[in-house]
């Protein structure tokens, strides 16, 4: 079944609030999600495997301690809060290119590198083992597979942007993993009640005037 | 053309974004149901029936295409038989009288074979790319009775029941923008004719007034045969299509601030702009006193039982008395004339008329107003994205610019957070509930911007000024949608509403009046604190008659001679 982009954005915001991140990175998520889509990527899949990591319940422990140096934390890096960085400090790359250490689920990550590269003006590169991703905002390459875990990811501005993905308005989520993320989402609804349906909402349940 | 001269400034955002202000804005030029008409005319738009294939029972199918310069557009309705304990108006609700959706082009016959397995079916079934709309109406019970009734004994519907109703159906939902598997509006924002805000759902409820028509036409002679009457076309004029809108619409403008801004800022624009021009034709005024004429018998028409529309009702015919008493002694083609009603309408008048008036003065200056609607579109793709660079002392003063009056507001304090937004399981149905009341709290969606910007500035203390907010974030990153909407306000000055969404008193009927004024909508008539209902396209052309003449101004009634 295909969806629209908007339904993936909508249902990676619920899901990504609903596994217990703040609203504003729910919504970065939900970008990110839509993004990924649109590269040909299957960023649902991507958003419940990061999701079932549970990270969002003691997120202190999985961001970086701070950009001076190689970006790590006390546990495994969390793409949504590493790349929200990273998108929000691109000015970085202009020093150098930044190393992140032990980061789950990197293809979330390049979203936030797109970000980081339509501010720059600049292709971002990523790295991490034999995979390479390059992406200059609009588009994205990759060459090998993306492991579900990176010991070390580099990031740097420049690099060929070369053969890139074919750009997608329509997405197709591996069924898994949209149940999934409608599971999460489910969380931010609250329960039917018959007080809430008579109160919550306008209309009558009978409207034949 | 007297060209406008620079120093009329737009409204500032402090007066016009408060709720009660916004609760009280009125149609103009720049609405979007008139955009579409204009267009429409001006290009020639060719309209065609290729399908009606509906029974006695009123049980079928219809397709109306609307053919454009480069692109055609064509309305799939389906006609039900439903049960009146079924009929609700509700996001709940899961059968209707009449289902539809705006396809992309000119439908197969295996394309109306999918939509019939799923239109009706509304947000259980799915949609797809060559979907444009979706959308459903229920009939009004007791108007459609009374006139298939008089055209199948002969005879015409009594006009009293037409206005007092205004609308044989209500449209109840109309989704667009890739719900429910619909094409997502980056399909066709770059076309000229869809890149205005909403134009795609203005069509299909445009369309839906000709099926409307042609349904009670068919029921009327199922019922009378022979000596059924055809209903007099300007009666059918009269007739536009209802529209029952709830809590759903609400957040839309809290979650779209830079699309809202590019609306509230366009009408702003427009009104600086009318107001600097020095003088006025005596065609310029001979027009606007003709649609003030024509506003005064619309509000005449305007009925609701709602007390707080009651109430506003009545502080709007003073303001036209008013109105009217100062027009006969004003000059209105000296000395900046529309700066001049504008200035008096901001002590004599309560705030419906003031922007009655503001709108108003707009009508004779289409060459100066129109071309700004292009400006209300959202194309801003890279906006939400956060500056993490930008120093503290910045976002505070961000904060502050629109929510200072906020910032030391008790936030705890029962009256001040009373409310609070979440989403239903139920078929995801938008509610406000009562936070202690009720279980919602830990369900509350984030549509109180000002208590969030208290937060943020709050927790901003003691952080060293010129420390770049992304240090924050990362500490902080509740306040990651607060920061983002704060930043957001640099390139939307409009974007924030002035007022506490989650307080005791909050009208949500406010920020639904708000958007549906920009609609084009007239007659808002709230049913509770949190619905409405209002009459879409009455007095507009059908598409036989839709010429430049007709496409504009259909929207001031003038008596029937």
């Amino acid at each position: 079944m295909s969806f629209s982009l908007n339904e993936i954005e909508a249902t990676a915001k619920r899901a990504t609030r609903g596994a217990g991140y703040a609203w504003g990175v729910a919504e970065e998520a939900a970008k990110a999600t839509r993004w990924l889509c649109a590269q040909d990527v299957d960023g649902a899949a991507e958003l419940a495997r990061l999701l079932e990591y549970g990270f969002a319940g003691a997120v202190t422990g999985h961001i970086p301690a701070g950009t001076q140096g190689d970006w790590s934390g006390p546990g495994t890096l969390c793409p949504l809060m590493t790349g929200a960085l990273l998108s929000d400090r691109s000015d970085l790359l202009h020093a150098g290119p930044i190393r992140i250490r032990q980061l789950a689920a990197p293809m979330m990550l390049l979203p936030f590198a797109a970000h980081a590269a339509r501010n720059q003006g600049s292709v971002v590169t990523v790295t991490c083992g034999d995979f390479s991703a390059a992406t200059d905002g609009a588009q994205l390459a990759v060459a090998n597979d993306c492991p579900a875990h990176a010991d070390h990811v580099e990031i740097a501005l420049g690099g060929p942007l070369t053969a890139p993905r074919a750009r997608q308005t329509r997405a197709t989520p591996d069924p898994a993993a949209w149940k999934t993320l409608n599971r999460f989402a489910h969380r931010t609804f609250a329960p039917a009640t018959e007080e809430s349906r008579l109160l919550g909402a306008g209309a009558g349940l009978s409207d034949n005037d | 053309m007297t060209s406008p001269s620079p120093d009329i400034d737009r409204r500032d955002p402090a007066t016009v974004m408060r709720l009660s202000r916004l609760g009280s804005l009125h149609q103009c030029r720049l609405s979007f149901m008139r955009q579409l008409t204009r267009r429409m005319a001006a290009e020639n738009w060719v309209f065609s029936r290729p399908v009606f294939d509906i029974d006695d029972n009123g049980v079928g199918h219809a397709v109306y295409t609307a053919q454009g310069p480069d692109h055609a557009y064509s309305l799939v309705a389906f006609a039900h038989d439903l049960p009146p304990e079924q009929r609700s108006d509700r996001v709940i609700a899961e059968a209707w009288d009449a289902t539809f959706a705006l396809f992309d082009g000119i439908p197969t016959a295996d394309d109306i074979e999918r939509l019939s397995q799923n239109v009706p079916l509304q947000e259980a079934g799915r949609v797809s790319e060559a979907e444009l709309s979706l959308s459903r109406a229920n009939r009004s019970v007791r108007l459609w009775a009374h006139v298939v009734d008089r055209l199948a004994a002969g005879q015409q519907p009594d006009l009293e029941q037409i206005y007092a109703v205004g609308y044989l159906m209500r449209t109840t939902a109309v989704y667009g923008s890739g719900k429910f598997g619909a094409a997502d509006r980056e399909k066709t924002a770059d076309r000229p004719e869809t890149n205005g805000p909403f134009q795609a759902e203005m069509l299909s409820v445009y369309l839906t007034r000709v099926f409307v028509r042609d349904l009670v036409q068919h029921m009327a002679r199922a019922k009378g045969g022979e000596k059924t009457a055809q209903l007099d076309p300007e009666i059918a004029n009269w007739l536009g299509i209802g529209n029952s809108t709830g809590l759903g619409m609400a957040p839309f403008i809290v979650n779209h601030p830079i699309l809202f801004n590019n609306w509230i800022m366009a009408r702003e624009e427009a009104i600086a702009r009318v107001r600097a021009l020095a003088t006025a034709t005596e065609a310029d005024v001979a027009r606007f006193r003709d649609v003030f004429r024509r506003s005064e018998l619309s509000v005449s028409w305007w009925r609701s039982e709602h007390p707080i529309q009651i109430e506003k009702l009545t502080a709007l015919t003073a303001d036209l008395r008013a109105i009217s008493d100062h027009l006969d002694q004003a000059d209105l083609t000296q000395d900046r004339p529309w700066n001049r009603l504008i200035l008096w309408s901001q002590t004599a008048l309560s705030q419906e008329g003031q922007e009655l008036l503001a709108s108003l003065i707009l009508e004779p200056y289409g060459d100066l107003v129109d071309g700004l609607a292009g400006c209300m579109a959202d194309s801003n793709s890279a906006a939400h994205v956060i500056d993490g660079a930008m120093p503290v002392k910045a976002v505070r003063d961000l904060l502050r610019s629109s929510f200072g009056w906020a910032l030391d507001l008790d936030w705890d304090a029962p009256e001040h957070c009373a409310r609070a937004w979440y989403v239903s399981e139920e078929k995801l149905e938008p509610r406000l509930g009562e936070r202690f009341d009720e279980p919602i709290a830990e369900y509350e969606q984030p549509l109180a911007p000002a208590r969030d910007a208290a937060l943020a500035h709050k927790a901003l203390t003691g952080w060293a000024e010129d420390t770049p907010i992304a240090e924050f974030l990362l500490r902080h990153p509740e306040h990651r949608h607060t920061v983002r909407r704060a930043q957001m306000s640099r390139v939307a000055p409009y974007g924030e509403i002035r007022d506490n969404t989650i307080g005791a008193d909050v009208l949500p009927i406010d920020m639904l009046r708000a958007k549906l004024s920009f609609f084009g909508a007239t007659h808002f008539d709230p049913r509770s604190d949190r619905w409405v209902r209002i009459c879409m396209y009455a007095g507009a052309p059908y598409p036989e008659d839709l010429t430049s003449e007709t496409a504009d101004l259909w929207v001031y009634p003038e008596l029937l001679q």
